[in-house]
């Protein structure tokens, strides 16, 4: 038993080493400003949490617009990712449409670096008026979650039990009615994964963000950097609004911390 | 009946993948053509006039050692970054590959990286590693180590350190699941046969996830070669242009510099370094969905 115990000190020692960033933000969030400004181990407790409110809106700042851009933009990523994954893998799972050619066009989109759309994005979005809209980003991040969200559906329907499927077709039930009242029942928990991972990676995208917003539709990711650059001695402030930044992602993974899991894994390795 | 069910799963097939057949035209054929066309395009922001330039933005990245320094910097640092995160993510999932208490809780708080933006990461960085306000930098000076985190010399090595904090969780997470999706048999066998734990560890274990940590390995540094963000945020790519990544590169390029032909050219270049390893990485994946079916 002391053995075990041993374990646990060293899963924590390194826990601890991977959220001091994490920790670190809080630690200055929490302290007053006279505290801040007098070196890093002055502990005073500021205890009115001025420097969340003063993010919240407080002192003028804009963050909380970004923050509701973060949250519009995550959110309609993952609606329109799974509008455009889920029928599309069933399509390529069970109708054979495509043949494996989809699949392996997911897979080689997948390998090709982001930066290489930045530019043409840029000028497609420019030309459409779409520049500084959320729409811009909802676009530009479903195309780039659209693959991970393919693998993880085909993955899903491929381990569905065909016998189901085919039951159905035989009682004369159409691809329609299989598709919805079999399927897509069958299928929560790569919802949920495919849900969880495209929720986090649009609140965590930048770069599309920086090319394609410029403040009106600007999220958190790129307000808080922009915040260390345009308040650089607010320190309090920016701690209290990175806190709040990584809020909602960390508690919706946490919560879905199996799906999370389950999707990462089955985009990589077969789980 | 098969006739006319074989005409409905056409028509099927084809409205269910609709959506997803107009948003490839839309935003991967319409856009690959842009940024090529682009290439081959005399366009700068300054100068009104846009015209077909044919080959002179290749021949000019060529000439621009920016270019190549970004190239290196990017190889080197995803190459030495995937390495070190491979490993210490694989011995971790090994710690974690047994039951302890506080396991749970424990396990929940090492995918916490994962869940953070990695420009918000890079922010969070900014604030402790700060030399007047940072706690990093306080703790040095206390235990008496004069250390400049950004300092030309150590740049290198402290973007190292801070991606491998970051995204170790990632390759924890996956080599964690891909030991438990060994079968219980193998170890029990390998004791029967008197093996050793380190034996067990170097002669079965390993062996029998090669083609996994392969994929981990392989998802890790082609993310690693896209490093934007967090470089961008800590460092600008800088001191000078020391710890310029690609993306850094093609993105001031494109919009400090405004030249977005040379900068359209330099992403088609990036692509086409990385098209060959294409049909290997997809065989891998597909073995691994179990693909064919």
């Amino acid at each position: 038993m002391k053995k075990k115990y041993g374990v646990t000190l060293l899963a924590s020692i390194w826990v601890f080493i991977f959220l001091i960033p994490l920790l670190g933000a809080l630690y200055t969030a929490l302290r007053t400003d006279n505290a801040i400004s007098s070196g890093p181990f002055v502990w005073e407790f500021d205890s009115s949490f001025s420097h969340f409110k003063n993010a919240m809106g407080a002192a003028g700042y804009d963050f909380a617009n970004f923050f509701k851009n973060s949250i519009i933009i995550s959110i309609g990523t993952v609606f329109l990712t799974i509008f455009i994954s889920f029928p599309a893998s069933y399509a390529i799972v069970r109708l054979g449409f495509g043949g494996p050619w989809l699949l392996r066009l997911a897979l080689a989109l997948r390998i090709t670096p982001a930066i290489f759309f930045v530019i043409p994005f840029y000028k497609l979005f420019t030309a459409y008026n779409l520049i500084d809209s959320p729409i811009a980003l909802i676009l530009a991040d479903s195309f780039i979650n659209m693959t991970l969200a393919l693998l993880v559906f085909s993955g899903a329907i491929n381990e569905l039990p065909l016998e189901i499927e085919e039951a159905a077709a035989v009682d004369g039930a159409s691809i329609w009615l299989t598709l919805r009242n079999i399927v897509l029942p069958l299928l929560g928990p790569g919802m949920a994964a495919v849900g969880v991972l495209t929720f986090l990676f649009s609140w965590s995208d930048y770069l599309f963000a920086v090319v394609l917003t410029s403040s009106e539709a600007t999220p958190v990711t790129v307000g808080a950097a922009n915040f260390v650059t345009s308040y650089g001695v607010r320190w309090g402030d920016i701690s209290a609004a990175v806190c709040l930044s990584v809020l909602p992602p960390l508690v919706f993974a946490t919560a879905a911390q199996k799906y999370l899991v389950k999707g990462l894994s089955s985009g990589a390795v077969k789980g | 009946m098969s006739v006319t069910f074989n005409k409905e799963r056409k028509v099927a097939g084809w409205l269910l993948s609709a959506p997803l057949l107009l948003m490839l035209a839309a935003l991967l054929i319409w856009p690959v053509y842009l940024g090529v066309k682009t290439s081959f395009t005399h366009d700068v922001l300054s100068e009104f006039a846009t015209y077909g330039a044919g080959f002179e933005n290749y021949k000019n990245l060529i000439h621009q050692p920016n270019f190549w320094l970004s190239l290196r910097f990017t190889l080197l640092y995803a190459f030495i970054a995937t390495v070190a995160e491979v490993i210490l993510g694989f011995a971790l999932a090994l710690l974690f590959d047994r039951v302890f208490p506080g396991k749970r809780v424990l396990f929940s708080l090492m995918l916490v990286p994962i869940m953070i933006a990695p420009s918000l990461m890079a922010v969070m960085y900014r604030l402790i590693l700060n030399e007047n306000i940072g706690i990093i930098p306080g703790f040095l000076q206390r235990i008496g180590i004069n250390f400049s985190i950004f300092d030309q010399h150590n740049v290198f090595a402290s973007l190292i350190v801070l991606d491998l904090l970051e995204f170790t969780a990632f390759t924890f997470l996956l080599s964690y699941s891909a030991l438990q999706n060994m079968p219980s048999e193998i170890y029990e066998a390998a004791a029967i046969d008197g093996a050793n734990a380190r034996q067990v560890l170097t002669r079965v274990v390993l062996p029998m996830l090669k083609p996994a940590i392969a994929i981990i390995f392989l998802l890790r540094i082609l993310d690693s070669i896209r490093t934007f963000d967090s470089v961008f945020i800590l460092t600008g790519g800088g001191p000078g242009t020391t710890t310029q990544t690609v993306g850094i590169y093609i993105y001031k390029t494109a919009f400090i510099y405004g030249d977005f032909g040379l900068a359209a050219s330099a992403a088609v270049v990036l692509v086409l370094l990385l098209a060959p390893f294409m049909p290997s990485i997809i065989k891998q994946f597909n073995l691994n969905q179990g693909g064919g079916k």
